[in-house]
C-alpha cells in the first residue's frame, strides 16, 4: 500500500476514531455474543459459554489494541496520547519536572547562544556579492614572514595587466584625517580605496552612490562616502548630508553617499575617499615607487576560476616580478598568497569559537547524562505503572516510545527556556566576538539558530531517554516473562544501578575535560596579569593628538607644537611627569619595524637587522615607568641639532652587540641619509608593548626633537586618578591651536585591561561552564549513591543487625559512588592529553599538558564528589536495623 | 500424538478470508466459522488475530465492509471481496497451490 494512502487513512482515522472505535467495539460484542450462543447450542451454561467465547477471542482489549494496530491511524493517535499522558506525569512531578527541565534549558540555551555567535561569524555568508569569491592578498618577504608588506602602486597594476583568474583588483589602505566643517574638529579614520572597491567587494550604498573611476581621476573633486556607524553616530543619520562639503587636508570634499552597515574590515572607517583625494597616495613619487609597499590589495576571482589556479597565476606573476625588478626585492624571496575573505575576517576568532561549541556540547551532554540518571531512577518507582501497562497489552515498542516521548518533550521545554537564556547572553557575546572579529552585526537568534535548537533539543530528549527506556522496558518484559514483580518494586534494579555509575563515570570524564581545558586558560591568564611588561600602567593618561599634515607641513612647525605642548603639561597641577610619543604600550596601533645599520659593519640591505621603531620625548621613560638599564634616557639637551642620539630596548641591544657594550655604538635608520649615525646612549628593560602575550621583539627609540613625528600621543603621569585630567589637557590643546583635535583618550590600565579582555572573557565562559558541567555531575553522583544506599537499606540493616561498625558501612557506600569517580577522572585524564592540542594556541606561559593544572582538577573534582558521596553515605549509616527488618 | 487442530501458517489466514469471501459477504464470526467447518476442523482461527487481519485487508482495498443484519436479526459488519480483493485472490491462489505442489513434489521423491 503506498504511503499516501496510509497516511490518508491515518489522519483520517485521527478525526473518526470515536466512530471507529464504536465500530470495532460493536464488532467484537456481535462476535462475543454469537460465539456463545455456539457454545450454549453445545450444551455450555450460559456464564461457561460467554467465558469461552472470550477465552477464544484472546481477551477482548488486546483484540481491540491488535485490531487498532492495523489500522494506520494508530501511530499518529498513540503520539497524541503519550504527549498527553506526558503533560500529565509532568504535572504530578512538578519537582522532577522542574529541576529536568531547568538543567537542560541551561545546557541548550549555552548551545543555542553560542551556536549564534558560530553562525553569525564563522558560517554566515558575508554580506557582499557572491562573497565566496573575495580574496585578500597578502606579499610576504622571508625575514618577516609573518608581516603582510603589502602592495606598492606599481605591484598593483602588474597584478591587474598580467592576471587569468581575477576579475577584479580593489586598492585599500587607511588614514587618520582630521575633518572640519561639522560641529567640532574630528579625527576621522578614513579608507583611502581605488575607485573599483565597492563593486569590487558587491556593495551598493544605501544613500546616494559609492566611487565611479572619474572620481579616482588625478585632480579631480574630493568625494566622500561615509560608514553606516559613522553616519548614525555623527550624524544621526541625517539624509541631508548628501551633497555636504567638508573640509579636509585644506580641500573642500563632497559627501556623495552612505554604505550600508557591512563589516569593517581591516580597519573600522569612518569615511572612505578614492585615492586620487589622498594627499600622500596621489602624488606622483607614491604612484611611480615599486617599494612604496604596505597598501592592502582585495581579489574577486574570475566566474569560473579556483583558488588554487589564483594562486598558482599570483605566483607566476610574482616570479616574472621578481626577475625584472630585482632591485626593488632588497631580500628577494617576496611571495605572494591569497586567502579568502571570510577566512581572513574570522581567523582570530575561529579557534575560540570552535573550542566554546564543543565545550558547551560536552555540557549539554554531561546534562543529558544526569536526566538519563534521574530517569532510571524515576522509572524505578515507576515500576507498577510501566508493568500495569504492560499487563494491559501495551507492547514493549509503544512503552519505549512513551518514555521516549516524555524525555523529548522535557528537552523541548527546556529548549523554550533555553531560547531565552541565549537571549539573555547574546548581548554580552556579541562585545565578547567582537574582540576577535569585526563580523558581529550578523549575529543574531535567527532561523537558523532556532533551527538548531529544536534539533540540539531532540538530540539530548533521545539521548537522555534511550537508554532509561531500554532498560525500564527490557527489564519490565523480562519481569513478566518470570511471571511476577521481584525485589521490592522497580524493574531491572541491579542493570540499572550499575548504568548509573557508568553514567555518573562518564559525566565526571567529561567534567573533568572541561575543568582542565578551564584550568588551563586561567593559569594561563595568571601569568599573563602578572607578566612583566616592562612598563608601569598605573595613573597614565594617553591622548592621541595627530597633528594636522596641512598645518603642520614643516619640522619646525612640528616642533613648535611640541615644545608647547610638554611645556604646559608639564605645568598642569598634578601632573608627575610628561612626554610626547610615537606609541604607548598596548595602544593598538601597529608598528613599523626599521632595518639598522651598524657602524663599522657592511651588511647587505637585505640581512638588515630588522627593530621596532619608536619616537618620543624626554622624560618618555619615567612618565611610562620603563627602567633604564645602562647610560640614560632622552633629556631635553637631545633636540635639534645636537649629536643623534637612540636608546635600545634590553633585546635588540644583546641581539646587535651581544655581550659587548652597546653604549656610544653608532647607528643608522635604513632610510637615514648615509652620515646620520645615531649614537647609542641608553639600554632599556624590554617592554611588551605590542601584546602582553608576544615576546618583546626589541625596539630603537629615537629622540622627537631629532625626529619630529607627526603622529603620537601626549603621555602624563598624575599623581591622582588621571582621568581628572582629561578635561584640562583637552583645553591645553585647543590654547595651542583650535584646529587640532584629540583623538583616542585613555588610561594605560584601561589599555592593559582591554588587552587582557579577550582571554580573560574566554577564561570567563570556560570557566562558567566547567562550573555547571561540575555542579551537574555532582549532583547526578549523589543521586547515584544516594538511590544506592535506598537499594540497599535491607541489606545494610542486616549487616548492622550483625554488628558491622558504622565505618565499614560507610566505607561500602563510599566505595560505591568513588570508584565511578576514579575511573572517570583516569578516562577524563586520558581524554585530556590526547586533545590537549586544541587549546594549546590559547594559552600563555603554561604547556596544555601542565601536571599542576591536571592535579589539581583531579584533586577538587575527587573532593567535591567525595562530599557528594558523604551526604548520602551518612544517612544509610543512620539506618535503624528493626525498621530496615520489618520493611522485609 | 498429533495435534487435532493446525496452526495456521502465517499469511495464509489472508488467503482464507479472501477465499471465505469469495462466496458471499460475511461477518467476521460467520468467516472463522465457515473456514473451521469447511477445512473440517482441521484449521483453527485464533479469533483474536482474525479481527487485526480483517483491518488490515480492508485497509488495503482487498475486501469492504458495511453492516448488515445477520441471519439472527442482529446488527453485524458484513465483509465482501472488492475487484482489488478477487485479483489478489487468484493471484495468492495460484502461488499457494505452486508452493503446495513443490513441497509435495519433495515429500514425494525425497
Amino acid at each position: 500500500m503506498s504511503t499516501i494512502r496510509r497516511s490518508i487513512a491515518a489522519v483520517r482515522g485521527l478525526f473518526q476514531r470515536r466512530r471507529l472505535e464504536a465500530d470495532l467495539d460493536e464488532e467484537l460484542r456481535f462476535h462475543l455474543a454469537m460465539e456463545a450462543e455456539a457454545q450454549v447450542s453445545r450444551g455450555a451454561s450460559r456464564e461457561e459459554a460467554e467465558r469461552r467465547a472470550k477465552l477464544k477471542l484472546g481477551g477482548l482489549e488486546p483484540t481491540k489494541e491488535a485490531a487498532r494496530s492495523a489500522r494506520g491511524y494508530r501511530r499518529l493517535e498513540s503520539l497524541g496520547q503519550d504527549v498527553r499522558f506526558a503533560f500529565r506525569l509532568l504535572r504530578r512531578n512538578p519537582g522532577y519536572a522542574g529541576a529536568v527541565v531547568a538543567a537542560l534549558a541551561l545546557g541548550i540555551g549555552a548551545n543555542t547562544a553560542i551556536f549564534s555567535v558560530v553562525r553569525g561569524v564563522l558560517l554566515r555568508e558575508l554580506p557582499y556579492q557572491q562573497p565566496g569569491r573575495l580574496v585578500v592578498l597578502h606579499q610576504h618577504k622571508p625575514l618577516a614572514p609573518e608581516e603582510d608588506q603589502g602592495f606598492s602602486v606599481p605591484d598593483l597594476e602588474d597584478l591587474r595587466r598580467r592576471n587569468h583568474s581575477f576579475s577584479g583588483f580593489a586598492e585599500y589602505h587607511s588614514m587618520w584625517f582630521n575633518l572640519l566643517g561639522h560641529a567640532e574638529p574630528e579625527r576621522v579614520q578614513t579608507g583611502v580605496v581605488s575607485a573599483n572597491f565597492f563593486s569590487v567587494l558587491g556593495t551598493r550604498a544605501i544613500l546616494g552612490r559609492t566611487f565611479s573611476p572619474d572620481d579616482d581621476k588625478p585632480g579631480a573633486q574630493p568625494v566622500l562616502v561615509f560608514s553606516y556607524a559613522y553616519w548614525q553616530r555623527s550624524w544621526g543619520g541625517d539624509p541631508a548630508v548628501l551633497g555636504k562639503t567638508l573640509q579636509m587636508n585644506d580641500h573642500p570634499h563632497r559627501v556623495i553617499g552612505v554604505l550600508p552597515p557591512v563589516p569593517q574590515y581591516p580597519n573600522d572607517n569612518d569615511l572612505w575617499m578614492p585615492t586620487s583625494a589622498c594627499p600622500f597616495r596621489s602624488t606622483p613619487q607614491t604612484i611611480a615607487a615599486r617599494q612604496g609597499r604596505g597598501y592592502n590589495v582585495f581579489g574577486r576571482l574570475r566566474p569560473g576560476a579556483t583558488l588554487p589556479q589564483a594562486r598558482q597565476d599570483l605566483d607566476t606573476i610574482n616570479h616574472a616580478l621578481l626577475a625584472e625588478y630585482p632591485g626593488d626585492y632588497p631580500t628577494g624571496g617576496y611571495r605572494i598568497d591569497a586567502i579568502p575573505l571570510l577566512t581572513e575576517l574570522t581567523a582570530r576568532a575561529r579557534p575560540t569559537l570552535l573550542l566554546l561549541l564543543a565545550t558547551v556540547l560536552l555540557v549539554l551532554f554531561i546534562v543529558c547524562a544526569n536526566v538519563a540518571n534521574l530517569q532510571l531512577a524515576r522509572l524505578s518507582s515507576r515500576g507498577d505503572e510501566l508493568g500495569l501497562r504492560t499487563a494491559l497489552g501495551a507492547g514493549r515498542g509503544r512503552l519505549l516510545r512513551q518514555l521516549l516521548t516524555e524525555s523529548v518533550i522535557l528537552a523541548l521545554l527546556g529548549a523554550a527556556l533555553g531560547v531565552g537564556v541565549a537571549a539573555a547572553l547574546l548581548e554580552g557575546l556579541v562585545a565578547f566576538a567582537a574582540r576577535f572579529t569585526a563580523r558581529t552585526g550578523d549575529i543574531a537568534l535567527d532561523g537558523w539558530v532556532l533551527a538548531f535548537t529544536i534539533a540540539v533539543a531532540i538530540g539530548a530528549g533521545l539521548l537522555s531517554g534511550t537508554l532509561p527506556a531500554l532498560t525500564a522496558s527490557r527489564a519490565i518484559s523480562d519481569a513478566m516473562a518470570a511471571g511476577g514483580r521481584g525485589g521490592t518494586g522497580g524493574p531491572g534494579q541491579a542493570g540499572s544501578s550499575r548504568l548509573r555509575a557508568i553514567l555518573a563515570g562518564v559525566q565526571v570524564a567529561v567534567s573533568f575535560l572541561l575543568l582542565v581545558s578551564a584550568g588551563l586558560t586561567l593559569r594561563s591568564i595568571w601569568k599573563l596579569q602578572a607578566v612583566d611588561a616592562g612598563f608601569n600602567a598605573e595613573n597614565v593618561l594617553a591622548l592621541q593628538i595627530d597633528l594636522d599634515w596641512a598645518h603642520y607641513k614643516t619640522k619646525p612647525q612640528r616642533r613648535a607644537f611640541h615644545h608647547a605642548l610638554l611645556e604646559k603639561a608639564h605645568a598642569l597641577p598634578g601632573v608627575a611627569a610628561a612626554a610626547y610619543s610615537s606609541n604607548y604600550p598596548l595602544d593598538g596601533l601597529g608598528r613599523g619595524t626599521v632595518g639598522l645599520h651598524v657602524e663599522g659593519r657592511d651588511v647587505a640591505g637585505a640581512n638588515l637587522p630588522q627593530a621596532g621603531f619608536r619616537i618620543a620625548s624626554a622624560d618618555v621613560f619615567k612618565t611610562l615607568g620603563i627602567r633604564i638599564e645602562r647610560g640614560r634616557g632622552f633629556a631635553d639637551t637631545d633636540r635639534d641639532g645636537a649629536p643623534p642620539v637612540a636608546v635600545l630596548g634590553h633585546a635588540l641591544a644583546s641581539r646587535l652587540f651581544g655581550s659587548e657594550d652597546p653604549l656610544g655604538r653608532r647607528l643608522r635608520l635604513s632610510w637615514d641619509e648615509k652620515t646620520d649615525w645615531r649614537t647609542v646612549i641608553g639600554v632599556i628593560a624590554d617592554v611588551r608593548d605590542l601584546a602582553l602575550d608576544q615576546d618583546p621583539g626589541g625596539a630603537i627609540w629615537v629622540a622627537l626633537d631629532q625626529y619630529p613625528a607627526l603622529a603620537g600621543s601626549l603621555l602624563l603621569r598624575s599623581q591622582r586618578d588621571p582621568q581628572d585630567l582629561t578635561a584640562v589637557a583637552r583645553t591645553l590643546v585647543r590654547d595651542i591651536d583650535p584646529r587640532q583635535p584629540v583623538g583616542k583618550v585613555e588610561t594605560l590600565e584601561t589599555a592593559r585591561s582591554a588587552a587582557l579582555a579577550a582571554p580573560r572573557l574566554t577564561t570567563l565562559l570556560l570557566s562558567a561552564f566547567a562550573a555547571l558541567a561540575l555542579a551537574v555531575t555532582v549532583i547526578g553522583l549523589g543521586g547515584v549513591v544516594a538511590f544506592g544506599v535506598v537499594r540497599r537499606t535491607r541489606e545494610i540493616g542486616i549487616r548492622m543487625a550483625l554488628g558491622a561498625d558504622r565505618g565499614a558501612i560507610l566505607a561500602a557506600v563510599l566505595r560505591e559512588g568513588l570508584a565511578a569517580v576514579g575511573a572517570g577522572v583516569v578516562v577524563g585524564a586520558v581524554a585530556a592529553l590526547l586533545l590537549a592540542r586544541v587549546v594549546a594556541r590559547l594559552l600563555f606561559g603554561v604547556p596544555p599538558t601542565d601536571p599542576i593544572t591536571y592535579l589539581v582538577v583531579a584533586l577538587l573534582l575527587v573532593a567535591v564528589a567525595a562530599c557528594a558521596c558523604l551526604v548520602p553515605a551518612r544517612r544509610a549509616t543512620t539506618v535503624q536495623p528493626s525498621l530496615a527488618l520489618r520493611a522485609l | 500424538m498429533a495435534k487435532e487442530k493446525e496452526d495456521l501458517l502465517q499469511g495464509t489466514l489472508d488467503l482464507l478470508i479472501l477465499r471465505t469471501l469469495a462466496i458471499e459477504p460475511q461477518h467476521g464470526w460467520g468467516i472463522a466459522q465457515r473456514i473451521e467447518q469447511i477445512s473440517r476442523d482441521v484449521l483453527s482461527v485464533t479469533q483474536g488475530s482474525l479481527y487485526p487481519a480483517l483491518y488490515r485487508l480492508e485497509e488495503q482495498g482487498s475486501i469492504a465492509a458495511e453492516w448488515g443484519l445477520s441471519e439472527n436479526n442482529r446488527r453485524a459488519k458484513f465483509y465482501r471481496l472488492t475487484r482489488a480483493g478477487k485479483r489478489q485472490l487468484e493471484r495468492e491462489t495460484e502461488s499457494w497451490e505452486r508452493f503446495a505442489a513443490a513441497v509435495a513434489r519433495v515429500l514425494r521423491t525425497a
